[in-house]
């Protein structure tokens, strides 16, 4: 088939499925005139749209699109419509963007102003972190032998203690 | 079309009315496309259901470059195509459901209507996806070729050429069917 053949049954094709503009009809007479091959080509197509547009469209059971629409509404009311979803639609709105920008602006000007001029934190003690650090794990270890040691110390001394004071005298 | 404006402005300004007067005026078109490429009504009611779905999510987003329609019918060949790949299997050969009646058959008449309308319904089962979608768009919607390459995502050549090879391969099988031209 050539060129000319195929670019001519193309149009056709279009002609025949539907609608051709009638600069788009020029020509295709004429070769069809000339072309025997394209002759008959034309006419099967013809014969086979005419029998495929015959088939004719699909119909549907009785009370399908009620029930197809009872179906369609439920899922739609199940199918909730996300938060960003509805946001943009609200903002699709000139007064609520405007409303929402004019908000925003106000918040973040009390944000400003409240880190601005707000009431200063208390400082941590600094003297705090450091004592911390100089407790040493021997330390911590030998701090309940340290109290033993106290308690003997202070059992044992009380007579002499007592004797001292003795000496002293009143 | 201006209808159509007036619809999706009224859903813009959250009329649920206005996307149910969508659904009625596309319903069937988009069911005998669905019902076209997907081959079963069980599947055509699923894939109907869920383009109306699709388009009631992405409205808001709708820009209105493409006409409604055409939108509408591009979601459809889209899921349509997806639905073919996953279910992957062709049940189209079984689609006897009845098509519309023609009115003045005797009963014979109105049976060999019936078969035809079997035997092409496989014939074009038996097409490649694309071509089916474009078959459907342009036979049984009569879609200007413009409309379907938009929604085709593809030139009007393309769309030219590809029914040309499908009307062909269309007749083959037609007469391989036995059947005759009417």
């Amino acid at each position: 088939m050539s060129d000319r053949c195929r670019e001519v049954l193309e149009r056709l094709v279009e002609a025949t499925t539907g609608s051709l503009p009638p600069q788009g009809r020029e020509g295709i007479a004429e070769h069809l005139a000339v072309c025997e091959s394209c002759r008959d080509e034309a006419a099967a197509i013809e014969a086979s749209v005419a029998r495929l547009r015959q088939a004719g469209r699909f119909s549907v059971p009785p009370g399908f699109w009620e029930d197809f629409t009872d179906r369609l509404n439920a899922r739609l009311t199940a199918d909730r419509v996300p938060v960003a979803m509805r946001l943009r639609r609200w903002l699709a709105v000139p007064r609520h963007a405007w409303g929402t920008a004019a908000a925003i602006l106000v918040v973040a000007l009390a944000l400003s102003a409240a880190v601005r001029f707000g009431p200063v934190a208390s400082r941590p003690d600094p003297v705090l972190p450091n004592a911390r650090t100089l407790m040493t794990e021997s330390m911590t270890t030998t701090l309940p032998s340290l109290v033993e040691v106290l308690d003997t110390w202070r059992a044992g001394m009380t007579p002499e203690a007592d004797l001292a004071s003795d000496r002293r005298g009143p | 079309m201006i209808e159509d404006r007036a619809l999706l402005e009224a859903f813009r300004r959250g009329e649920a009315s206005a996307f149910s007067a969508l659904v009625i005026k596309y319903r069937e078109g988009v069911y005998r496309v669905a019902r076209r490429m997907l081959g079963s009504h069980e599947d055509a009611a699923d894939a109907t259901q869920e383009v109306f779905i699709r388009a009631h999510r992405a409205l808001p987003r709708f820009d209105g470059r493409s006409q409604l329609s055409t939108w509408l019918y591009r979601i459809t060949v889209n899921l349509c195509l997806d639905m073919r790949s996953r279910l992957a299997r062709l049940s189209v050969a079984d689609d006897d459901a009845p098509t519309e009646g023609v009115s003045g058959l005797t009963t014979e008449e109105q049976v060999e209507h019936r078969e035809i309308g079997r035997l092409v319904a496989r014939a074009i089962a038996a097409l490649p996806p694309r071509q089916r979608a474009m078959v459907a768009l342009r036979l049984y919607q009569d879609l200007p070729y413009q409309e379907i390459a938009r929604i085709m995502g593809c030139s009007e050549g393309t769309v030219k050429a590809t029914m040309f090879a499908a009307l062909r391969r269309l007749r083959g099988a037609l007469i391989q069917e036995g059947v005759r031209a009417p």
